[in-house]
C-alpha cells in the first residue's frame, strides 16, 4: 500500500504507507517515520453547524457583507453625480446609521439600494448641491413612489431637517441633459446651453411667482420652461413651428405629459404681461406671445406690477357697478361680505407693498376689513376668480357632482325596522336562482375554455 | 395662534372609518349567496356590503371583524353598523354588536387664500413636511392631537385622524397659515 510516486521530504524514500490515526487520515514513510500529508481532523457536521451564522463570532470579526456593497454603491453613485468629498463621507455615514437601524436592518436588497440612493440625495441636499428625486430614481432604475418612501421613512429615522430644493436651482443642471448645442443639431435649431439655461431660470422664477410651480413636479415645469426658453431665443418661424414632440426628439429627452399643461399655464401668464407692453400694438395670444417673451422677462416686476394695477381697476370699477345694482335689492348677510371683501384687499395691500416681483401673491399681512361695503348677490363663490393669478386649479376648478346630503338628526342608536332589514336580503327563491344562474355561468366558461 | 383662519371655516366632514366585532365566525359564501348589495372577494377573502341608507360600504371577514367607510359622521357610521349587523342576524348568525370604534375620520376645510407652501413649511420644521415631486401638499402632523393636516397651494386643508369633529378647528386654528 504504497503511495503512487510521491517521495518522502526527510528521507528521499518512495517507502510511504497509508496510516491513519483515528479518524485522521496520514501518509507515513516508513523508513524515517515522518508524515509526508495528512487529511483534515475533524469535518464541518452534514447540514452546517449547529450554531448559525448570527450567533458565531465570525458576525462581529467581519462586517456585514451587505453593508460592504452598500456602501460601495454609495460610493458609486456619487462618483456618477461627480459630487464632491463631503456628500461622499456625509452619505456613508448616513448609509451605516440608516442601515443598522431596526427599521433598515431587514428589508429586501433592492430597498437597501434604494436605501443607498436616499442617503445620497439627503446628502447633497444638505450641502447644497440641488437633485431631483425623479434624477435619483432613474440612476436607482426603481419606482420614484418607492424611493420616496424611503426617503421619508430614512429622514423620520435620521431625524434630518433636509432643505427643500428650490427648482431654479435644478434648472442648471436639468439643461445640460437637452441635446441643443451646436454639436448635436444644425445651426438654426442650435443654442448655446448657458443662454438656454438663463432664459429658463427666469421663466421658472416667473412661473413660482404666479402659482404655477408651488406643489407641482419640478421636472415638468422646467421642460415647458426650456421649451419656451428656447423658442423665445430665435423666434423664427421653423422654431415657432416645432411641437413638444419633435423638441424633445432632437434633444432626445423624454418628454413628459404634463409638460404641455405646464406650457399652456405659462403662456397664459405671459399674455397677462405681454398686454401690459405698451409698445405693442396688436393683441396678444397665447400662439404670437413667445415672440415678446424677451421684452417680458427683461421687465418682468415692471409689467406684473402694472397688469395689478390694471386688474384692480378693473375690479373696483365692476365693484362699483354692482354696490349700485345691490343697494336697490335686499343684501346678504353679512357673512359673504368679509370673503369678498377680504379677498379684494389682497388685491389693493398687494400694490401697497413694495417688494418687487411678490405682487399679491403672499397674502402676509393681514387684511382689515376696511371696506365693508355691501357685496352684490354674487359674492365671490370662487375668489381665485377675482385675482390676477391664482393656483391654477382655483381658476379651473373640478366640476364635483353634488354629494347627496348625508342623513340628518341621527344619533346612532334609532331603532332599526324589520322591513329595512329585508330589502339587504334575498328571498331563498331569488337565493336558489342566483345559485342556478352562477353555476350555469361557470359551467359555460369551462365549456369555453 | 392665528385667529384670523377664522374665516370660513366650513369644516365638512367626507368620510369616517368605523370597526366592529360580531364575536361569532360569518360565512362568507352565505353572504355573498342570500344579500343583495354583495361583492364576494374570494381572492382577499372578504365580502363588500353596500347599504342604501346611510350610504355605507362595509369590509366583512369570516372572523367577525367588519370596517365600515363612507359615513358623514360618527352617529351615521354607527347607525349603519347596527343595520349591517342586523342584516348579518336575519341572515341566520349568532352576531352580537360589540368593540364599535370610530378609527379615522377625514374633513375638509377650505380657505378663500392661496397658500405659498415653501415658506410655510420653512416656517414650520420639522412638524411640516413637503416634497413636491411626491404629493402636491405640506403635510403637517400635530403629535398632540393624532391628527394629520394635508395643506395644498389653493387654499384646501384636509385633516385625518382619530379624534372628535369639535377637534379639528382647533387643529386648523393652530396653524399658522399667514
Amino acid at each position: 500500500m504504497s503511495g503512487a510516486g510521491v517521495s518522502c521530504p526527510g528521507c528521499g524514500s518512495s517507502n510511504i504507507v497509508d496510516d491513519d490515526l483515528y479518524s485522521q487520515a496520514q501518509m507515513v514513510c516508513v523508513d524515517c517515520g515522518s508524515v509526508v500529508s495528512e487529511g483534515v481532523l475533524a469535518h464541518d457536521p452534514n447540514g452546517g453547524s449547529d450554531v448559525s451564522y448570527s450567533w458565531t463570532t465570525a458576525v462581529t470579526r467581519k462586517p456585514c457583507v451587505n453593508l460592504v456593497k452598500g456602501l460601495q454603491r454609495v460610493k458609486a453613485i456619487c462618483r456618477i453625480l461627480r459630487v464632491n468629498k463631503e456628500i461622499e463621507d456625509l452619505s456613508q455615514t448616513y448609509y451605516k446609521q440608516a442601515y443598522q437601524h431596526q427599521t433598515f436592518i431587514k428589508v429586501s436588497l433592492q430597498k437597501k439600494e434604494v436605501l443607498a440612493g436616499c442617503c445620497v440625495l439627503v446628502s447633497c441636499r444638505l450641502l447644497n448641491w440641488p437633485i431631483t428625486m425623479a434624477t435619483m430614481s432613474c440612476l436607482l432604475d426603481a419606482d420614484p413612489m418607492v424611493v420616496g418612501v424611503v426617503y421619508q421613512e430614512m429622514v423620520k429615522v435620521l431625524r434630518i431637517e433636509a432643505p427643500i430644493v428650490n427648482v431654479t436651482d435644478v434648472v442648471e443642471a436639468h439643461s445640460q441633459e437637452y441635446k441643443i448645442s451646436l454639436l448635436h443639431v444644425p445651426e438654426q435649431l442650435a443654442e448655446n446651453s448657458k443662454d438656454l439655461a438663463k432664459r429658463a431660470v427666469a421663466l421658472v422664477e416667473l412661473a413660482a411667482d404666479t402659482w404655477i410651480v408651488t406643489g407641482r413636479k419640478p421636472i415638468p415645469i422646467m421642460m415647458a420652461a426650456i421649451y419656451l426658453a428656447w423658442q423665445s431665443l430665435k423666434p423664427s418661424k421653423q422654431r415657432l413651428k416645432f411641437t413638444l414632440d419633435r423638441f424633445c426628439q432632437i434633444a432626445k429627452v423624454n418628454k413628459h405629459r404634463t409638460a404641455l399643461k405646464r406650457i399652456t399655464e405659462m403662456k397664459e401668464v405671459l399674455c397677462k404681461l405681454g398686454r401690459e407692453i405698451p409698445w405693442v400694438r396688436e393683441e396678444v395670444t397665447p400662439d404670437n406671445v413667445v415672440r415678446q417673451v424677451d421684452d417680458i422677462l427683461k421687465n418682468r416686476y415692471a409689467l406684473l406690477r402694472r397688469a395689478l394695477r390694471t386688474h384692480e381697476d378693473a375690479l373696483q370699477a365692476e365693484d362699483s357697478v354692482t354696490e349700485e345694482v345691490a343697494s336697490s335689492q335686499a343684501s346678504e348677510p353679512v357673512e359673504h361680505t368679509p370673503n369678498a371683501s377680504a379677498v379684494e384687499l389682497y388685491g389693493l395691500n398687494s400694490e401697497r407693498t413694495q417688494q418687487p416681483g411678490d405682487g399679491n401673491e403672499s397674502p402676509c399681512t393681514a387684511p382689515e376689513l376696511q371696506n365693508d361695503s355691501q357685496e352684490s348677490q354674487e359674492s365671490a363663490p370662487n375668489w381665485g376668480k377675482r385675482m390676477l393669478f391664482a393656483p391654477p386649479c382655483v381658476t379651473h376648478p373640478k366640476r364635483r357632482r353634488a354629494g347627496l346630503p348625508g342623513l340628518q338628526d341621527v344619533n346612532g342608536d334609532e331603532e332599526i325596522s324589520d322591513s329595512e332589514i329585508d330589502s339587504y336580503i334575498r328571498t331563498p327563491r331569488e337565493a336558489r336562482e342566483f345559485a342556478l344562474t352562477q353555476k350555469i355561468l361557470s359551467l359555460s366558461e369551462s365549456e369555453k375554455s | 395662534m392665528d385667529s384670523s383662519n377664522d374665516d370660513a371655516l366650513d369644516i365638512i366632514i367626507t368620510n369616517v372609518v368605523a370597526t366592529f366585532r360580531t364575536r361569532c365566525h360569518l360565512n362568507l359564501r352565505t353572504i355573498a349567496l342570500e344579500g343583495t348589495n354583495v361583492i364576494y372577494k374570494p381572492e382577499v377573502g372578504k365580502v363588500l356590503m353596500k347599504l342604501r341608507k346611510p350610504k355605507i360600504t362595509a369590509s366583512i371577514w369570516s372572523s367577525g371583524k367588519i370596517i365600515c367607510t363612507g359615513a358623514t359622521s360618527e352617529d351615521e357610521a354607527k347607525l349603519g353598523a347596527r343595520r349591517l349587523a342586523r342584516v348579518l342576524q336575519k341572515l341566520g348568525f349568532k352576531v352580537r354588536f360589540s368593540a364599535f370604534k370610530v378609527v379615522n375620520v377625514l374633513a375638509v376645510c377650505s380657505m378663500p387664500f392661496a397658500i405659498r407652501l415653501i415658506d410655510f413649511t420653512k416656517k414650520n420644521r420639522p412638524i411640516a413636511s413637503y416634497e413636491p415631486e411626491l404629493h402636491p401638499a405640506v403635510t403637517y402632523r400635530i403629535k398632540h392631537l393624532k391628527a394629520t393636516i394635508q395643506v395644498f397651494s389653493t387654499g384646501s386643508i384636509t385633516v385625518t385622524g382619530t379624534m372628535g369633529s369639535f377637534d379639528f378647528r382647533e387643529a386648523i386654528r393652530a396653524m399658522p397659515l399667514r
